[in-house]
């Protein structure tokens, strides 16, 4: 019998990467700590949506979380950092960032929400697909619909790029391409797969402009009672389950890449981003304000 | 007492109008989102947080209302059976239980609303209390028009019973 | 024992009369404190559970119907409706329930079509020599179709009770054929009871009348078609298509039939927040309790617990239905759907039944619950419309009742009639 039971939660449904990462952490800790500490999963949102679900961990109801940064941004600031459209160069840069010096920044920066950073997951990286025609540059964007997620920065990029922002629920996507509401939308190779759009919207143009890590947390009222050496065993397990993570996640990628390919979608992967890079700049003017921010952005931009 | 009912009664009406309102706001905004995004081609960004936002409005103050006027869905079949005097104390037991959530309402909202304050809502810029401003309001009602019950009972008023009003929708 | 705390609170207050969505907000609390855990959970889980976009469309279905019945659309369906089938056996009776087809097509709610149908036809028939309880019956059973042919907010509400993952699309068009079954099965009741007791029949009005009937309630139609036809086709969502539907109403009503009077906009209105603000809350309240079931992984025994019972999915869609049919004796729909969900619907899931095809049956099963005392808000419109006692309604509802009960079972057993219609928009 464990003597810890910690519940976690998850929006994602059983077999997803993140839901099997944490696990595989829960088998982790159960091994080094002879059977006295389990992870007890909740996955496909059914504790609520991760908004909902942050407020519970913070109150202690929820132990462990995994959420992606967006919910955080308002809370945690440093979290707007990796959140920024094409701040890293590709997954590698991702990865070399948030395992060093920037990432345990970002996870220290938790504590201020009561939560306690454990390790961050990968959330693939986002990139326009639409159903008019392959975007080879940002001439192409100009009038577009697409689709966002109801958030300002996404909206601020998407018009920065040229195009019209449509935030609407993901449920109505497929529908709204089919039927010319919108033009597209942007996401990442597996929900571009598992939502069908690829159907819909035969252009995919690999821009990546957003490639967001996913972050596990922990509540600051569970972390507080466990012993500094249960505290160590479960940062531990949460750090080695990142790798399992990646693995899983990179293998549902290139699935559901071949997947994609051979349906006949056109891909766009030559092209120049230096000038969307460049449209980005009142986006950061508008959401780097402070300096800690700023350095931060520096730092992660002078990572090799 | 008839005073107070009298109060309570404009509260309700009051309450009822800015529901009312709000449902009317939420058709035109609504309305308004069809229009941009299908016949002007472009979007409101604010048209869903704002209108979901006024539900929460609408919902707890016609919640509230529901109380006093005692249009809530209940099943009151064991009240059938039961001589007046009981019926009449389960009456007050039951409204002071929902008189403590009300209460609950106000307290725990306004704890969410604090915590929450310092957030921003996304397109509308406004501090995250807002969410939470609705359950607060409504909580004071509930509170309010429940209490009202226990002392019409008290003063041998007729109180709208739950399930009285035929005209419930499935 | 969180359990005992749990359903022992809900049904104690449930039985002192307490306002179902306080039964479920308060026993939520009751359990989280018997926890230990901070009960500031059940009031964000109560602003969550109402603070959802899809919700929306429920308070305008029901201002849109309200302004329907108000403003004389609903009258025009059923003159259509008498124009069409008035000189079948059974008359007048024919013609109540084919104006439940129409105008439920529009309302979305039974109890809105209880009292639109009913008010229209009780009196009638009554007039033309039917028995009161014969019209009752039709209307209550009959107004059953309203909740299976869209549009239809109980299965929003089911959707969303669901996760919001099953397309609201798919489940309109999946009520349909049930519905036209539930229709059909009806009018054959109606016959037969009509001919044992020799109702009248009405004289076909010709053709050239049934023209002009059917002009005058075109705009009716007209909505039915904007509301399915926007949400099939996807170009609308369901929120959005609810409030075409009130524009579209106030439109006809106002310019067209000027029928709408100010005050009748007002009183509208203020229905519609009444009845809203009263299944919203439920909604919100069992958001709560819902969460406790999840938390303390009810769904989870209980799929284990029926597992042990049979494995055979036919007895346990027969299980689900008794217990469906018992629970919808004492408790009115929405609240059931919300809490019954999350605990069937994985249940229902493990066995291989399509998420869609469970929710036809679990909004017909609970919309016979909705006609069935002791807690049938149906039941009681109906009565109230023709002035009887429930228990005179009672005695003579019987066929009416088995034409419901053996719809229910075909929808059941023959997945097809649920899920051939919307795998056709695939
Ligand atoms: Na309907
Ligand atoms: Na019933």
């Amino acid at each position: 019998e464990c003597e810890i039971t910690l519940k976690s939660s998850d929006t994602h449904p059983d077999g997803y990467p993140t839901v099997e990462a944490v696990k595989a952490m829960g088998e982790a800790l159960k091994t080094s700590s002879d059977g006295r500490i389990c992870i007890e999963i909740f996955a496909s949102a059914q504790l609520g949506e991760e908004k909902d679900t942050i407020e519970q961990t913070q109150f202690g109801v929820i132990d462990l979380n995994r959420v992606s940064l967006g919910p955080f941004n308002n809370i945690v600031p440093e979290t707007q950092v990796p959140s920024l459209p094409y701040i890293f160069r590709s997954v590698d840069h991702m990865h070399t960032v948030m395992d060093g010096p920037v990432g345990d920044e970002i996870l220290a920066a938790f504590a201020g929400a009561d939560l306690v950073g454990l390790t961050f997951y990968d959330g693939g990286s986002r990139s326009f697909y639409n159903s008019e025609k392959p975007i080879t540059s940002m001439a192409d964007m100009a009038g577009m619909k697409f689709r966002v997620m109801q958030s300002d920065m996404f909206v601020d990029m998407v018009s920065a790029l040229g195009a019209n922002a449509t935030p609407m629920p993901y449920g109505e996507v497929y529908s709204s391409i089919q039927t010319g509401v919108i033009d597209g939308a942007e996401n990442n190779w597996p929900s571009y797969d598992t939502s069908g759009h690829f159907e819909v919207a035969k252009y995919y143009t690999l821009d990546q402009h957003l490639i967001v890590p996913e972050v596990l947390v922990m509540s600051k009222i569970s972390w507080d009672k466990l012993s500094p050496e249960d505290q160590a065993l479960v940062k531990q397990a949460a750090k080695d389950s990142t790798p399992v993570m990646r693995d899983l996640w990179q293998a549902q990628e290139k699935a559901s890449e071949d997947k994609i390919r051979a349906a006949g979608v056109e891909i766009v992967t030559d092209i120049d981003k230096t000038p969307f890079i460049e449209a980005m700049v009142p986006v950061y003017e508008k959401y780097v304000t402070d300096d800690k921010l700023k350095s931060m952005v520096e730092r992660i931009q002078a990572t090799e | 007492m008839k005073n107070v009912a009298l109060a309570t009664g404009l509260l309700a009406r009051l309450a009822l109008w800015i529901a009312g309102i709000g449902l009317v706001l939420m058709t035109v905004i609504i309305a308004a989102q069809v229009v941009f995004r299908y016949l002007l081609n472009s979007s409101l960004i604010w048209s869903e947080p704002a209108s979901v936002m006024i539900m929460g409005w609408f919902i707890f103050l016609g919640a509230a209302v529901g109380i006093r006027e005692g249009y809530h869905l209940s099943f009151d079949i064991l009240l059938y059976v039961l001589p007046e005097k009981a019926k009449l104390f389960l009456h007050t037991v039951s409204d002071l239980v929902v008189a403590g959530f009300g209460a609950g309402m106000v307290w725990f909202g306004w704890e969410l609303a604090e915590k929450t304050s310092g957030n921003m809502v996304p397109s509308l810029g406004i501090s995250g209390a807002f969410d939470f401003i609705p359950i607060v309001g409504g909580g004071v009602l509930v509170v309010l028009f429940s209490i009202e019950r226990v002392a019409r009972r008290a003063a041998g008023l007729p109180t709208a019973r739950f399930g009285d009003d035929a005209d419930i929708e499935a | 024992m969180e359990l005992w705390v749990l359903f022992g609170t809900f049904v104690v207050l449930l039985l002192i009369g307490t306002p179902v969505a306080f039964c479920l907000g308060v026993s939520s609390f009751a359990t989280i404190v018997y926890l230990g855990l901070p009960p500031v959970v059940v009031f964000q889980r109560l602003n969550s559970g109402v603070s959802v976009f899809a919700l929306m469309a429920i308070p305008f279905f029901i201002f849109a119907g309200d302004l329907m019945v108000r403003g004389d659309i609903a009258r025009r369906l059923v003159a259509l409706a008498g124009a069409m089938v008035g000189h079948l056996r059974g008359g007048l009776g024919q013609v109540n329930v084919l104006a439940s087809v129409m105008f439920g097509g529009v309302s979305g709610s039974a109890a809105a079509d209880a009292s639109a149908v009913g008010g229209l036809m009780v009196p009638q028939m009554k007039e033309r020599g039917y028995g009161v309880d014969y019209a009752v019956n039709l209307t209550v059973v009959g107004s059953i179709i309203a909740l299976l042919i869209p549009p239809s907010h109980n299965m929003i509400i089911y959707s969303i009770s669901a996760g919001g993952k099953i397309s609201i699309a798919d489940l309109f068009t999946a009520g349909i054929i049930p519905g036209a079954i539930l229709a059909l099965s009806l009018m054959t009741a109606a016959y037969f009871v009509a001919r044992k007791r020799g109702y009248p029949t009405e004289p076909f009005p010709g053709l050239r009348a049934l023209g002009h009937i059917f002009l005058s309630a075109v705009p009716g139609l007209i909505l039915v078609a904007i509301i399915f036809g926007g949400v099939r086709s996807g170009i609308f969502t369901a929120s959005e298509s609810s409030n075409i539907a009130v524009v579209y109403a106030l439109l006809v009503t106002l310019l067209v039939y000027r029928t709408l009077s100010w005050h009748d906009f007002i009183e509208a209105t203020f229905a519609a927040v009444r009845t809203t603000a009263m299944v919203l809350m439920v909604i919100g309240c069992a958001a709560a309790f819902g969460w406790l079931l999840a938390y303390t992984r009810v769904p989870a025994a209980m799929v284990s617990a029926l597992q042990g019972v049979s494995d055979n999915p036919i007895v346990i869609l027969l299980l689900m239905n008794v217990m469906l049919l018992i629970l919808g004796t004492f408790m009115d729909m929405s609240p059931l759907i919300v809490i019954t969900t999350p605990i069937f619907l994985p249940v229902a899931v493990a066995f291989g039944i399509d998420p869609v095809h469970f929710g036809v049956i679990l909004i017909l099963n609970l919309g016979i619950g909705l006609c069935t005392p002791p807690v049938g808000a149906v039941l009681f419109v109906g009565c109230a419309v023709g002035r009887i006692p429930i228990s005179e309604a009672m005695k003579s509802i019987w066929p009416f009742y088995g034409a419901a009960f053996a719809t229910l079972m075909a929808v059941t057993y023959i997945p097809a009639l649920s899920l051939w219609l919307p795998a056709l928009f695939h």
